[in-house]
């Protein structure tokens, strides 16, 4: 690599030095404490059998599931009351 | 359809089961050589079912972002195109991101699978190979000539996932409870995650971050890596990503 010869020992060895005295350049993400909480996620993944829990008739939805021409949602979720990418005025990422 | 002497069982079976439209399997039958057309249709079903409720377990801010029932009607389009390729359901979704992204009713949201992205990489990182995180006083020991040469090997769960848009802050706050406000999504953000423990934790990187670790989690010495973020960011600050990955847990060994 060309610019290796840029980055000198005194360089990364001053790097070095003040990363293991300061703090570190990293936002912890506000959400990752309800993440934290969630550590069952995969754990519990197994098949399941949706009869039993008598949410639908058995074979009724199979071919309606498949049917490639049906999709007719529009999303209802929190996405309608987040902003949908309008131009920002902040400088990309600080 | 093939017959089973050209195909294996298994291959046979799951043709058809992911394509409603070519009925059972010839060799199906039921007892008493009773017709088994229903009997598997309701398999199909549970395997469709089951699959998607894995789906919605794994990526609970996308499906919160556009509402359970788009959600899932999408997730039944993705079963199809996209069957398990292996055993362990917990490798599944491993492409919904890229379906998100060309999914032309998620348009409007270009966001939408950099947050899926995110929740994969999430899984991946609870489930990865457990490994003590490289400390600081492991790089303080570092001889100061051999440090920009060094190789430092990433912590097993550590994933970086690089956004044009406000995709963690996205993530975040539809992970938590509590309402959502609206978001200016046009910021760009890029995650590390992490589990250097038992707890899976996602930061923001500054700019330039991304391409450090990047270029270190592809095999390149530190020297290496510091040079390509100072390309991408002239005010990159070494220091402070060194502190950075260092609390973050991302790093598990030296090879120097």
């Amino acid at each position: 690599m060309s610019t290796k010869s840029v980055i000198t020992t005194a360089f990364v060895a001053g790097a070095l030095a003040s990363a293991l005295s300061a703090g570190s350049a990293f936002v912890t993400a506000t959400g990752a404490a309800a993440a934290d909480q969630e550590k069952c996620y995969g754990v519990a993944l197994k098949g399941q059998n949706d009869c039993a829990a008598g949410a639908h008739s058995c074979q009724g939805q199979s071919t309606m599931d498949f049917d490639p021409d049906s999709f007719k949602l529009v999303p209802a979720g929190t996405c309608l009351s987040m902003d949908m990418g309008k131009p920002s005025l902040k400088p990309m990422n600080g | 359809m093939p017959n089973m002497r050209e195909m294996p069982y298994a291959e046979a079976f799951a043709g058809t089961l992911f394509s409603p439209g070519r009925g059972k399997p010839e060799f199906l039958v039921g007892p008493n050589g009773k017709g088994a057309e229903r009997r598997f249709e309701v398999y199909r079903n549970n395997v469709s079912v089951g699959l998607v409720n894995a789906l919605a377990s794994m990526f609970p801010a996308t499906q919160r972002i556009v509402g359970e029932e788009f959600f899932r009607a999408m997730a039944r389009r993705y079963v199809r195109d996209h069957p398990p390729r292996s055993r362990l359901l917990v490798e599944y979704g491993q492409d919904l991101a890229t379906f998100i992204a060309g999914f032309k009713p998620l348009a409007g949201m270009p966001w939408l699978a950099d947050v899926a992205k995110i929740e994969r990489a999430w899984l991946d990182a609870y489930h990865a190979a457990d490994a003590a995180p490289l400390v600081g006083e492991e790089l303080a020991a570092i001889p100061e000539n051999r440090l920009v040469d060094t190789i430092l090997v990433a912590h097993p769960a550590a994933r970086l996932v690089r956004s044009r848009h406000a995709a963690v802050t996205i993530f975040s706050v539809n992970r938590r409870e509590g309402e959502v406000g609206a978001i200016e999504t046009d910021i760009a953000e890029d995650a590390l995650i992490t589990r250097p423990h038992l707890d899976v934790a996602i930061r923001i990187l500054p700019a330039g971050g991304a391409v450090f670790l990047e270029t270190l989690f592809s095999g390149h010495p530190l020297g290496e890596a510091a040079a390509a973020a100072l390309a991408e960011c002239p005010t990159f600050d070494l220091g402070a990503n060194i502190a950075g990955m260092i609390e973050a847990g991302a790093l598990a060994d030296i090879r120097q």
